[in-house]
């Protein structure tokens, strides 16, 4: 059976507007045109920007990559630069347009024309922001075939902090985008791949920002393997149906109409509808991929040291690249300290997987949740875990800490420190809302 | 290239069920390009935030875009509109062109596109200069429409960088102290024309025949042309009814915004508005048709003439002295072969 004939069909009311012109656009013809980068399973040795511009240019729906650079995201359009410059013959073209807002226009507009085609980017820190106005359009757009890969970095440059700190991401939580972490290159190329899966998908029709932690997983090398294209093409068309929507080139239609206050409820309950939907279909996607490659797909989150039943004294909730520093000594701790200790570091940002986080957390004593942006109160992720565990019959007590703030690293003493306060919010003393750490101290 | 008589009877891709105030210039603009544009390629518009913009896409209303309900095989009927962000047309209809090309380019799409930007004076000239620029810097093989009512009319009348000097604006009122907008406004074709552009165009609808012809020729070329149309805004510049083409004509003629156009390697030539003042009408008379400049001129009730308001007249002086600089400099441009 052809993969295509089992292209999956949209289960939510989306009703197609305007007349759609189904063989304008050959498809096949794009997919012919490309030049497979590999023809087999490879092992290499790169870093975090490079594998995420290998996986992005192995897609044959890939065609034109808009970008801007800036600090530690950079390197990702030089890869697709230099792939393009040096391969006569592929029909891949890099644009460079004059600043990140007009790469979002452009995407905007791209994506729109051809909605079966991918068209991604790489930004970071002020770039992410500069790029808000559209970004907000896009999440709301529909437009699931457009993925900004951000590389985290502080923002705001007052100080100016070029390391990986996820606050900007986190500030675009809002934006509408499926935002997934990756940590380490294999998870970074893996999820560029299966990101567009889940946007595109006919139900889901949302844009996704992958991201990892600026020059932590940016910049730093490792062993990877890279799939074949063709088993790669081949895994994406299990996931990718030809959009039933038109777009501007093979349809009559019309984008980013105004509305009235009224029909606004109906476009904002439908956009949230097909974000949560990823929720759903994310386990489907990782699981098809693992079965595929062999590796982990998408998942909610990595959980590490949990006992089957799922009690443990401390669990650890976290993200980035910091995480495999607990994953390093919490055995050796959890002995010392006569404790069960488990750890969950986040996958899937937006939407937050409120359920499924709750569910494993639902029989820890204590939740340590580290934050790693500045945040007003008690920290995003803070936030959203007592969110997943409101209206437990018994709420474990939060502590919630700050750390590795503007790129820092988490020490193995920092993360003791850490630790202890959960240690002693179990032996029952009272801790401030919140501790910043740093060096193995609170601040 | 088909004559003017034909075009006319063009379906045109702007439909009824806009609301857009009666008289304005942007619906004949919209008009006469989209009869234009009905030349059997498949028509793409951008759109930047705009009166046009809210004015014709507004949801629950009919979208006033659209060539009806044309039969699958007539694909060069087909038109698609979009409209993101008050600065991004330029950008988007760029992105339009560029895909259109890739897969052109691999032969997945074999018929013709033709990609249209509209913009307002916001979007062309102060928070989308950038992306006028840069699209027209980087040759993209589009049309631009620049709707230039010299106002940001959509959020109520603020000056624009395009608001000729004097104008009473929301933003530069007249008072006492100070007379209206002080800041010359920005000189648009020359920029275009440094930054690139192939075409670059300022004429009015009003000039039926040669605005069709001039479009014909922008969709027709390789490269980028820009067109920008004086725009006169029934409600900003506060006329009666029925006189946008009549305040069109004689703001061209008197030098306001002087008909003009230009080709990369032939240049270019300013029409209908003799470079010396005194074979043009009198400003007085482009001035005196709208209230946005009743505090600069007033009708003579025994004369019926047009003239300064009393300590007004070093004012008006000054803005006569901008229109022959406005003027001479069109036609310098003109000379201009690249």
């Amino acid at each position: 059976m052809n993969s295509r004939d089992v292209a999956p069909q949209p289960l939510l009311n989306i009703t197609p507007s305007g007349a759609r012109y189904e063989s304008v656009i050959d498809l096949e013809r794009a997919r012919a045109a490309h030049l497979p980068l590999h023809t087999e399973r490879t092992e290499i040795t790169a870093d975090g920007n490079t594998a995420a511009a290998i996986a992005s240019l192995q897609m044959w729906r890939c065609m034109i990559y808009p970008g801007f650079p800036i600090t530690p995201s950079t390197k990702w359009i030089e890869t697709v630069a230099a792939y393009v410059a040096s391969t006569p013959g592929t029909p891949k073209r890099v644009k460079l347009l004059e600043a990140e807002h007009a790469v979002a226009d452009y995407m905007v507009g791209a994506a729109a024309a051809c909605r079966d085609l991918i068209f991604v980017t790489a930004t970071s820190s002020v770039g992410l922001d500069h790029m808000t106005e559209t970004t907000r359009s896009l999440g709301a757009s529909g437009l699931g075939n457009v993925m900004i890969i951000n590389v985290y970095r502080a923002t705001a440059n007052f100080p100016l902090c070029i390391e990986g700190d996820p606050s900007d991401t986190l500030a675009h939580r809002d934006d509408g985008f499926i935002q997934i972490v990756a940590r380490g290159k294999q998870q970074i190329y893996d999820t560029v791949l299966q990101a567009p899966c889940l946007g595109m998908h006919p139900d889901v029709l949302t844009p996704t920002m992958p991201g990892y932690y600026g020059i932590k997983s940016s910049h730093r090398n490792a062993r990877l393997v890279l799939e074949p294209d063709a088993a790669i093409g081949a895994f994406q068309d299990r996931w990718m149906a030809p959009c039933p929507l038109p777009g501007l080139i093979n349809g009559d239609t019309a984008f980013g109409n105004c509305v009235t206050s009224r029909y606004f409820q109906g476009f904002k309950v439908a956009q949230k509808r097909r974000l949560e939907r990823a929720l759903e279909l994310l386990p489907q996607v990782g699981a098809d991929f693992e079965r595929t490659f062999g590796r982990p797909g998408l998942a909610f989150f990595d959980a590490v040291g949990w006992p089957e039943k799922g009690e443990v004294d401390l669990a650890v909730v976290s993200m980035g690249p910091d995480f495999g520093t607990f994953e390093a000594l919490r055995d050796a701790w959890a002995r010392e300290h006569g404790m069960s200790v488990a750890g969950l570091a986040i996958r899937l940002l937006t939407p937050f997987p409120r359920e499924a986080v709750r569910e494993k957390l639902r029989r820890a004593r204590a939740v340590l949740v580290v934050n790693q942006a500045h945040h007003a109160g008690r920290g995003h992720l803070t936030l959203d875990v007592a969110d997943a565990l409101n209206g437990l019959p018994v709420v474990p007590p939060i502590v919630s800490a700050f750390a590795g703030i503007g790129g820092a690293d988490v020490s193995e003493a920092t993360w003791e420190a850490m630790l202890d306060s959960g240690r002693r919010s179990l032996a029952g003393e009272t801790l401030p809302p919140y501790q910043v750490f740093h060096e193995g101290r609170s601040l | 290239m088909s004559g003017y008589k034909e075009t006319a009877t063009h379906d045109s891709c702007f439909r009824p069920g806009s609301t857009l105030c009666p008289g304005c210039m942007e619906s004949v603009a919209f008009q006469n390009l989209g009869r234009v544009t009905d030349n059997g390629v498949k028509t793409i518009f951008t759109i930047g935030t705009s009166c046009g913009e809210v004015s014709t896409l507004a949801y629950p209303n009919v979208v006033a875009w659209g060539r009806g309900d044309a039969p699958p095989e007539m694909f060069g009927k087909s038109f698609s509109i979009i409209h993101n962000v008050f600065e991004s047309a330029p950008t988007l209809a760029e992105a339009v062109r560029d895909v259109s090309d890739v897969l052109t380019g691999c032969g997945a799409l074999e018929r013709p596109v033709q990609v249209v930007a509209m913009s307002g004076d916001g979007g062309a000239f102060a928070i989308g200069l950038r992306g006028l620029l840069h699209t027209i810097y980087r040759r993209s093989r589009i049309t631009m429409m620049v709707l230039v009512n010299e106002f940001f009319a959509n959020t109520g009348f603020q000056y624009s960088p395009a608001a000729t000097p004097f104008s009473d604006t929301s933003t530069t009122p007249a008072g006492k102290a100070i007379p209206g907008n002080m800041q010359k406004p920005l000189d648009y074709v020359h920029l275009a024309m440094a930054a690139g552009a192939d075409l670059v165009a300022q004429i009015s609808p009003a000039y039926g025949k040669l605005f069709v012809k001039t479009m014909e020729k922008s969709l027709s070329l390789k490269g980028t042309a820009v067109v920008f149309v004086p725009a006169p805004c029934i409600s900003g510049w506060k006329y009666d009814d029925g006189q946008t083409l009549e305040l069109a004509l004689l703001g061209a003629r008197c030098g306001i915004f002087p008909t003009f156009v230009w080709e990369r390697g032939q240049g270019g030539s300013v029409k209908d508005c003799p470079r010396e003042a005194t074979e043009r009408p009198r400003i007085e008379e482009f001035l005196g048709m709208q209230r946005r400049f009743a505090h600069l001129v007033e009708r003579d009730r025994e004369t019926g003439a047009i003239r300064a308001r009393a300590g007004q007249e070093a004012h008006l002086e000054n803005l006569r002295g901008w229109v022959q600089e406005n003027v001479e400099r069109l036609y310098a441009l003109g000379e201009l072969k690249k």
